[in-house]
């Protein structure tokens, strides 16, 4: 079952060309990764399709919604969607704790002032900074974690709001072995509970280990698509991402 | 004694008013240079509606209430499309075009004459003209005011705030209307700066257009930074210190004619300093 | 429909004014990307200056003239240095360095207002102005020397920026900071040379504005937040659109006040300030 569905994506940014006439789908339930080189338009296609940058031509349509296309960014919780960015966006001058609490918050106006965070938020915190070895700073400034740190915290930020669509924009980036391996661990669980992940990656090992399907981007448009032992070994990805 | 109920009065006028900025500039990132034109709004609203109306003060407040919820709600709505340093600029733009109407229509506000005569407030048979009584009336509103934003700043609310201060954008992902979330709290701020406006109206008893420039308003920042962005008590703090600054530099000697313009630089070389070594203020929670 | 002719001088004025002041804002702004409010005050402390020196002191007027623009240069020079520049080591946000520069407008406004006193002053007497008459409006010799002032100046910077070395840098500079330190260019004193430049520019601004209208401490917001606009207006960091900017500024202003009074001046800037910061936030010149 589609899950996710592109057709002829396209975004110009003074005259370049990010994302290029990009077409494709994604199955419900799958890993699937998006690989290409740099500037080859992977992160502009996850912040067209999290309404972060307007779209200039083409339609989007998530589980069938008709409207996704013009989608504003606060509108795609309500579709099941959340994400982590490439340079990870957290509430530096909150506490770890905080950035958990501050998603669980009701969304309407009344149910924020009026609604207080009850006991399950707090075990449902705590079991989720628990899970990213991260309860014992809970009350710690975000600006004075650490870069893995960080990341982990966005990826436990994006994992409390339960949605059903996941896009990682390079989340092992930088980071210590151990850290990715909760990293990983995360996402194989995520695929357990049959959630969709789209994750960006630059690391092939990571790669060819968690995703069932590849979309191999270029220049902005999709270059080659197929399962990874396959894509990897084709020559235009190789070329791709070596150059000429 | 007298002279200590007069600088209470002043210091919960600039408490209220600190307070109220502090709400969007400390815990939301709201950089507002406006509020001296809410805080005129209420002013003028009970200045005109006692002297011209058979009226009374706590009617006039209602007024001055539902007066300031419409402008700052179409005000808020219009500055809500701008970030950072632009939202800055188009503050000082309202706060220029209100002084504009208070100066300029001249039927209603009499312009730059000001309006003189307005009385002190009376309810239940108590006048509050005997200032010992009002300054405890004013200090009640503060008690509520200060219970008010402790609580919006505590609830789930707050941090969603606090979270539109530190990155607007990603609040946004996890499905909040951060359109709603700022004008409410523009919207309440600038109801609280109106009736300290209106408190001051009353107090002084005449008013006139100059008290609710540009200056006025980076007067008010000055408080709130002061005492610290994202502290409630800090704004108390604040207030403290700058209604206690011009009386420190009468005991120290200075010339009563240059008072205002020594404390004038006093505040510019405040803020640069606060800004270089120590942006959280005095007791704040956040560095702006 | 006699005062068309004045009303357009008065427009071509007030739009020579606001461009010069908006030059420097722009220059200012172009390389170090933040609003720095100070720069009203170094409007003001130029035509304070003259009246220091030339007034008080009786100095000959062009070298007066010559002092007060380099003190103002000066000024900008000092407050880029001893305030804006280790707040950028910081790290500081615009918003911060926005903050500063009001704390910087704030502070110096008072002190010009307790050594001059608040009281408006004209630093030429009335007598003095020679005046002309163009169709059916008047112009004075001051103002014509504020047109003919922009034009020299405007073009001087044009100059300046692009057939310079020192013009070059300033450019790479505005399109990026970090490449431009990298390529081996010493940011730091460029942009120090761009703060005096800049408010020289806006010292003489406030000389002209002494002789055409007058001074008062209070002035300096007001032509600030005109220059501002008419760099918004025009894109800012773009000096051409600066001085559309402003004329098609001075032009609503003087033409607006035909229909309603005068003191909704300032109003009218405003609201077209607002209109633009809402429909076309990068000005009419997109950089």
């Amino acid at each position: 079952m589609k899950v996710l569905e592109i057709k002829k994506l396209t975004k110009r940014f003074d005259g370049v060309f990010a994302v290029n006439d990009l077409s494709l789908e994604i199955e419900k339930g799958s890993v699937v990764g998006i690989i290409g080189p740099n500037g080859s338009g992977k992160t502009t296609l996850v912040n067209l399709l999290s309404g972060i940058v307007p779209i200039d031509k083409g339609k989007v349509t998530v589980n069938n919604s008709k409207n996704f296309t013009k989608i504003k960014p606060c509108q795609i919780y309500s579709h099941g969607i959340t994400r982590t960015f490439q340079h990870v966006r957290l509430f530096e001058q909150m506490s770890v704790l905080d950035n958990i609490l501050v998603v669980l918050t009701e969304r309407n106006i009344f149910g924020s002032l009026f609604v207080k965070y009850g006991d399950h938020c707090h075990k449902y915190s705590k079991k989720i900074l628990e899970r990213v070895n991260l309860w014992d700073k809970k009350d710690k400034l975000v600006c004075n974690l650490s870069y893995g740190q960080r990341k982990l915290l966005e990826i436990a930020r994006a994992l409390a709001t339960k949605s059903k669509i996941y896009f990682f924009d390079e989340p092992f980036a930088g980071i210590f072995p151990e850290m990715r391996k909760i990293v990983a661990s995360i996402i194989k669980e995520l695929k357990l509970e049959k959630k969709t992940i789209i994750l960006i990656e630059h690391d092939m090992v990571l790669i060819r280990e968690l995703c069932d399907y590849l979309f191999v981007l270029d220049e902005g448009k999709l270059l080659a698509h197929g399962k990874p032992d396959v894509v990897l070994k084709r020559k235009n990805v190789v070329k791709a991402y070596l150059g000429e | 004694m007298e002279y200590l109920i007069h600088l209470g009065i002043l210091f919960a006028i600039y408490s209220i008013l600190g307070l109220s900025l502090n709400l969007v500039v400390g815990f939301t990132g709201l950089l507002s240079i406006s509020h001296a034109a809410f805080y005129g709004i209420g002013a003028y609203t009970t200045a005109i509606i006692l002297t011209k109306t058979g009226l009374g003060f706590f009617t006039s407040l209602i007024l001055g209430i539902i007066i300031v919820l419409i402008i700052s709600f179409l005000i808020g709505l219009v500055l809500s499309k701008f970030k950072g340093d632009y939202y800055a600029l188009g503050s000082i733009g309202f706060n220029v075009i209100v002084l504009s109407v208070l100066l300029n229509w001249q039927d209603l506000t009499a312009g730059p004459l000001g309006i003189a005569g307005v009385s002190r407030p009376e309810i239940l048979g108590i006048d509050f003209s005997n200032k010992f009584y009002f300054l405890i009336l004013i200090l009640i509103f503060l008690l509520i005011f200060y219970l008010i934003s402790l609580f919006i700043t505590k609830s789930p609310f707050g941090k969603i705030l606090k979270a539109i201060r530190e990155d607007d954008g990603a609040i946004q992902i996890f499905g909040y209307n951060i359109l709603y979330f700022k004008l409410v709290i523009f919207i309440v701020s600038a109801v609280m700066a109106a009736i300290a406006g209106s408190f001051f109206a009353s107090f002084v008893t005449f008013i006139e257009p100059s008290s609710f420039a540009v200056s006025e308003s980076i007067f008010i920042l000055v408080v709130s930074i002061l005492g610290g962005l994202a502290s409630l008590r800090g704004s108390i703090l604040g207030a403290l210190f700058l209604v206690l600054l011009p009386e420190i530099l009468r005991l120290i000697g200075f010339p009563v004619d240059i008072a205002g313009q020594m404390r004038q630089v006093i505040y510019g070389i405040i803020l640069i300093l606060l800004m270089l070594y120590r942006p959280q203020g005095l007791i704040g929670e956040y560095k702006i | 429909m006699d005062i068309i002719p004045q009303i357009i001088i008065n427009s071509l004025v007030a739009g020579a004014i606001y461009a010069l002041i908006s030059l420097g804002f722009n220059l200012i702004y172009g390389a170090t990307k933040f609003f720095n409010l100070a720069h009203g005050i170094v409007v003001v402390i130029g035509g304070y200056s003259i009246l220091c020196f030339v007034k008080f002191l009786g100095l000959n007027i062009y070298l007066g003239v010559v002092i007060s623009v380099i003190i103002s240069g000066i000024l900008g020079y000092c407050l880029d240095r001893f305030v804006y520049l280790p707040l950028k080591r910081k790290k500081a946000s615009n918003m911060v360095l926005l903050v500063a520069s009001l704390g910087i407008f704030t502070a110096l406004q008072g002190i010009i207002s307790i050594i001059f006193s608040s009281q408006f002053q004209s630093l030429s007497e009335n007598s003095e102005q020679v005046v002309f008459s163009f169709f059916n409006g008047f112009i004075t010799e001051t103002q014509i020397i504020i047109l003919i002032s922009l034009v020299l100046i405007g073009l001087g910077l044009i100059l300046l920026l692009h057939k310079t070395q020192f013009g070059r840098e300033v450019r790479a500079i505005n399109d990026d900071e970090e490449v431009a330190k990298i390529i081996g260019i010493h940011t730091n004193k460029i942009i120090g040379r761009v703060f005096f430049i800049g408010s020289a520019i806006a010292g003489y601004a406030g000389i002209l504005v002494g002789y055409d209208t007058g001074l008062e401490p209070t002035m300096g917001l007001s032509l600030l937040l005109k220059g501002v606009i008419a760099s918004i207006i025009g894109g800012v960091g773009s000096i051409y659109g600066g001085i559309l900017g402003a004329f098609l500024l001075g032009f609503v202003e003087n033409f607006g006040i035909l229909k309603i009074s005068g003191g909704w001046k300032d109003a009218i800037a405003f609201g077209l300030l607002i209109i633009f910061l809402i429909f076309r936030p990068r000005g009419i010149i997109n950089k």
